[in-house]
């Protein structure tokens, strides 16, 4: 357990460590603004500000009174802004001296600095949101393109804590008909129960659906792994140059002048790939080092979740069979502007025309997505392993509550699965304490959120 | 110092607190305002229920008198929810009340250590700083000094029934009010609050017309509440069924005005389980009836209770009421039905062990604290007897946790979320029934009845006779086959019935039918038991973080200003304990485990 503590503010910067145009730092906790008002020189009293409102200031050291940079201040008071503790944000200027002598000024104010999430522990602790939103927080900054980001933003909006809530009402719902039958005797409220199995299925097909999301979450928020492979020359740098819209991998017509595989981050149809030049395979070679690439090269190949098996349509030779065999392999025809010929489940290519890329490309995004392409509701979409252990855990109890019913097992036992379900649910959203929940939430967040 | 405990009250919690004293060995007064009036089933001539016929037990299992005193008095017997599963069925018995109270004011009379006396309290006396409770002054000025003060007043302190338009300072209908208890409590600084209860009306037997209702028989097997019998016979005597009907739903409607409960005279509330007859009709206007159980009193009385109309109306309207239905178109109401309204604590002023927060030594316990039901009562009367004798002997009061007894629940619910309506036991307020058993109550709970000097050796005995029992017989059909496998491995098919087994195995019918009963559950319902043990280990995490008793919540900063409010009245022992507190947000229980920790 990190020692967690709310009494004291804490700063950190909220911006990444680099040179950049502008950083910013963020403080929170009690009276930290009067404390701040020390180091600020202004016409303004920041202390008498109203909440969510920005200053143009300076900000000088606290400790000898010299000016540290001109910044934007913007204040937020108890109950306003992220943590919903009185705290405020300074934007400085992005250079790396600049931000050093502000965190060092927060430091000489007596404010502590944070701990990876702290931030967002104190927003979850202040009641501003729950822990699905709070660890949406965690996969919005490291969400990886455009759709992982928005499967987190809605997230963070509360979407995914409002449809557990919704199913989780359901299922009170089916547990106070089973409760009424096992408070009242027989006699007094009849043997004439209906056991509601369509509420009970509809809760678990709906809890089945945002727990199968995960794959699809996981893949837009950690990517896929691409590997390009195939016998030498056949044009795998070109693609990958291709793939990536610039000249990364050096591109000849000599055979072996990829030997180290090369590695880069790009997007095909919203997924963010991970994508891997390598060495061409071929056992002529002699020479140590292009060895040692082609032994390395398999190695990625072992670790791939697609394989681009690439040959030269005009000199095709013997495509590997081990390889082509790979379920996880899509063959490619390159050159095929030079020397049209048609080889079934071969996708046709011309790296220098780009014939053929459109293709290749929705071959690989429906191999990636699978059966979870049809994503169309973005709040839906889990990437987290505590919130899929829950579903998960949820929706096992209730397939028992079912099959249970189903042998016409007693009421009180079947009871036991719908209130497991709920504990479940309950801890996925944070509204069932367990005393590990903080380290494995928290723990693992940056510091300055 | 006259006594070592002093108990205020001859009910069903102050017969358990003075008997429990008395058997631990301390010197114990009982004082009743009428010692006639010992042990009374002032409603309903039935013990046990749903998780009600639990608690009787839970109390037997400790060392308690209720389950004993049943099983001499009982006239029907059945087991409820049979068919619902093994962790909510329960057992319930008529009473034949004459019997029940005359062995009650019998077993005290016979108790050795404990002395009765007739006359009524009407102040607690303390030292001179006020904190500690050090004895009773009654109305004819007497006082006692003890060490400890049990207060189980019912309905009686302020007590005012109402019938209609009459009403009259009464704790039973007959029976004067304990007047000046209550106001003397309220100046000392306690929250006392008012509740309602009622009871129905009482008809003659044979102004009955039987033929037009249902007969319900008792089982033709008597399972004893009490662990110290094995077998008992008893005469068993039939209920009757009826319904109300439109008719009589329109007589409550059109009278509704002249109803003390809706005419605002009444200010305390009522059961909402339990409710009365008009209660019903308004709350339910869709239903077409009601159903009544028509209830003989006793043998050897004409008096047969209305089970399902109490009610609050005026005696013209009862009679209309009561003549509507079928097979009382004829009843000879001997007594009428009527509701009383009494002082209450409110709970939450009390630790777990029921002692008050606010008068240390003085310990409260049944009605008094807001519940309704003689098993409630009963059973927080023996473990407030049981913890006054703990504070005595200097020693850590008998906690019952919430996984071990349905006693542990009960307590716990009032003492942390407090009532503010009478609290009925029910199976659905037990997280973990399916350890909560009425047939296990014994090895839960008997050793710690003999830890603290009540549970005897007779009771330790017998616990270890059936253990034992229980273990040869499954060493037997260990040993058996049945259908090609080992016979206990098939008993854990849910078809495969003990009876079943018996047949092949005849040696199985020399054990007693609980034995038999118990191992069966134990084998068939063994994948739902370990996962129940695994949620009560989880339970147990957030019990087992105390928090200290003079823990200071301002220092906590970040804790929402509703929640410290809470958290500083009730003062939960432990974060599990806070995290139930109604109204204490989930993060702020977040905030004292971080608190805590450090």
């Amino acid at each position: 357990m990190n020692s967690y503590s709310t009494e004291d503010a804490i700063f950190a910067l909220a911006t990444a460590w680099a040179k950049s145009a502008i950083a910013v730092v963020r403080v929170s906790g009690n009276d930290c603004i009067r404390t701040l008002s020390k180091a600020i020189r202004s016409k303004k009293d920041i202390c008498s500000l109203q909440s969510n409102y920005a200053l143009y200031c300076h900000l000088v050291s606290p400790s000898d009174g010299k000016l540290i940079d001109d910044i934007v201040l913007t204040l937020y008071r108890d109950g306003h802004g992220y943590t919903g503790e009185e705290a405020f944000e300074i934007s400085c200027h992005g250079g790396l001296q600049v931000v050093k002598a502000v965190l060092g000024a927060m430091a000489d104010l007596g404010f502590r600095q944070a701990l990876p999430g702290e931030f967002t522990l104190r927003a979850f602790l202040h009641g501003k949101m729950d822990l699905t939103r709070a660890e949406a927080v965690d996969e919005l900054v490291n969400a990886q393109g455009r759709t992982g980001q928005l499967m987190a933003l809605n997230r963070l909006n509360g979407a995914l804590y409002k449809r557990i809530s919704q199913i989780k009402s359901t299922i009170v719902d089916i547990m106070s008909t089973v409760e009424v039958q096992l408070d009242y005797a027989e006699d007094e409220v009849g043997e004439d129960l209906t056991f509601p199995m369509a509420k009970l299925q509809k809760a678990i097909s709906d809890l089945s659906q945002i727990h199968d999301s995960y794959n699809t979450g996981r893949l837009y928020s950690q990517g896929a792994k691409i590997v390009l492979a195939g016998p030498s020359n056949a044009g795998k740098s070109s693609l990958f140059n291709y793939f990536l819209k610039e000249e990364r991998s050096i591109v000849s017509a000599q055979k072996g002048t990829t030997r180290d595989f090369i590695e880069a981050m790009c997007t095909i149809d919203g997924i963010p790939v991970r994508l891997y030049d390598t060495a061409g395979f071929r056992d002529a070679s002699d020479n140590e080092i292009e060895l040692e690439g082609i032994r390395r090269s398999k190695g990625l190949v072992d670790s791939a979740d697609i394989i681009i098996y690439m040959v030269d349509a005009s000199d095709m030779g013997d495509p590997d069979s081990q390889m082509t065999a790979d379920p996880r392999c899509i063959k490619v025809l390159n050159k095929c502007d030079l020397c049209d010929r048609d080889d079934d489940g071969f996708v046709k290519l011309s790296v220098a025309t780009g014939y053929g890329f459109d293709v290749l490309c929705s071959n690989i995004a429906q191999r990636l997505k699978g059966n979870n392409a049809n994503y169309d509701d973005a709040s839906l979409v889990i990437e987290n392993d505590r919130q899929r252990e829950n579903l998960g855990r949820a929706m096992d109890a209730l397939v028992a509550a079912k099959l249970a019913v189903e042998a016409d097992m007693p009421l009180d036992l079947v009871s036991m699965d719908i209130q497991e379900a709920l504990e479940a649910l309950g801890e996925m959203t944070g509204e069932v304490t367990t005393d590990d929940i903080l380290d494995r939430i928290f723990g693992s967040f940056c510091v300055g959120k | 110092m006259d006594y070592d405990v002093i108990v205020i009250g001859g009910g069903h919690a102050g017969i358990e607190a003075c008997l429990a004293s008395a058997r631990i060995g301390f010197r114990t007064l009982l004082v009743t305002q009428s010692i006639d009036a010992i042990g009374r089933l002032s409603c309903n001539p039935a013990v046990g229920g749903l998780a009600k016929g639990n608690l009787v037990r839970e109390t037997d299992a400790l060392g308690g008198q209720m389950g004993l005193l049943i099983d001499q008095s009982m006239i029907q017997f059945r087991i409820l929810n049979r068919r619902r599963g093994p962790a909510v069925q329960a057992p319930r018995a008529q009473a034949d009340k004459f019997s029940y109270s005359r062995l009650a004011k019998e077993t005290l009379e016979a108790q050795d250590n404990l002395e009765l006396f007739m006359d009524t309290v009407v102040d607690i006396l303390t030292d001179s700083a006020g904190r500690k409770a050090c004895g009773v002054r009654t109305q004819r000025n007497i006082t006692f000094t003890s060490k400890a003060v049990v207060l189980t007043t019912g309905t009686f302190m302020n007590g005012r029934i109402f019938i209609g338009e009459y009403d009259h300072s009464a704790g039973r209908l007959g029976e004067e009010a304990a007047i000046g208890l209550g106001d003397a409590l309220r100046e000392k600084g306690f929250d006392v609050g008012r509740l309602k209860t009622g009871t129905p009306a009482r008809v003659r037997f044979s102004s009955l017309d039987l033929d037009k209702m249902e007969k319900q028989e008792g089982d033709s097997e008597i399972v004893p509440f009490s662990f110290m019998h094995e077998k008992i016979e008893r005469p068993m005597v039939p209920c009757y069924i009826t319904y109300t009907n439109e008719k009589t739903h329109q007589v409550i409607r059109d009278n509704m005005h002249r109803s003390p409960l809706y005419g605002g005279k009444i200010v305390g509330k009522g059961p909402r389980y339990c409710p009365s007859i008009e209660d019903k009709v308004v709350r339910f206007p869709d239903r077409p009836r009601h159903q009544i159980f028509v209830e003989p009193e006793g043998i050897g009385t004409q008096e047969m209770y209305l089970n399902g109309l109490s009610t609050s109306l005026p005696e013209d309207v009862q009679h209309d009421i009561i003549h509507s239905i079928e097979g009382l178109e004829h009843a000879a109401i001997m007594r009428p039905a009527y509701a009383v309204e009494y002082d209450y604590l409110n709970p939450i002023q009390l630790k777990p062990s029921l002692e008050t927060k606010r008068l240390e030594n003085l310990f409260v316990a049944g009605q008094t604290n807001g519940t309704s039901g003689y098993e409630e009562a009963a059973c927080q009367g023996l473990m407030a007897g049981i913890n006054a004798c703990q504070k005595i002997k200097g020693e850590n009061p008998l906690v019952l946790s919430r996984t071990e007894a349905y006693i542990g629940v009960l307590i716990d619910d009032l003492v942390t979320m407090g009532t503010k309506e009478p609290y009925r036991m029910f199976t659905s307020r037990a997280e973990y029934r399916l350890n909560l058993r009425h047939d296990t109550a014994d090895e839960r709970l008997t050793r710690k009845g003999y830890e603290v000097g009540l549970a005897k050796d007779d009771r330790m005995e017998a616990l270890s006779r059936k253990i034992e029992s229980i273990e040869s017989l499954q060493d037997i059909i260990r040993h058996r086959g049945f259908g090609g496998k080992n016979a206990l491995e098939a008993l854990k098919n849910p078809e495969i019935t003990m009876d079943e087994l018996s047949q092949s195995i005849p040696e199985i019918n020399t054990f007693p039918m609980s034995t038999r009963l118990q191992l069966e559950l134990r084998v068939k319902y063994d994948g739902y038991i370990k996962r129940q043990d695994r949620e009560v280990d989880r339970f147990t995490k957030l019990e087992g973080i105390k928090i200290p008793e003079d823990f200071n919540y301002d220092a906590v900063e970040g804790i929402s200003s509703e929640s410290r409010e809470k958290l500083k009245m009730i003062r939960p022992e432990s974060i599990g304990q806070a995290s139930r507190i109604n109204g204490v947000r989930v993060s702020d229980i977040t905030v004292l485990l971080i608190y805590l920790r450090k």
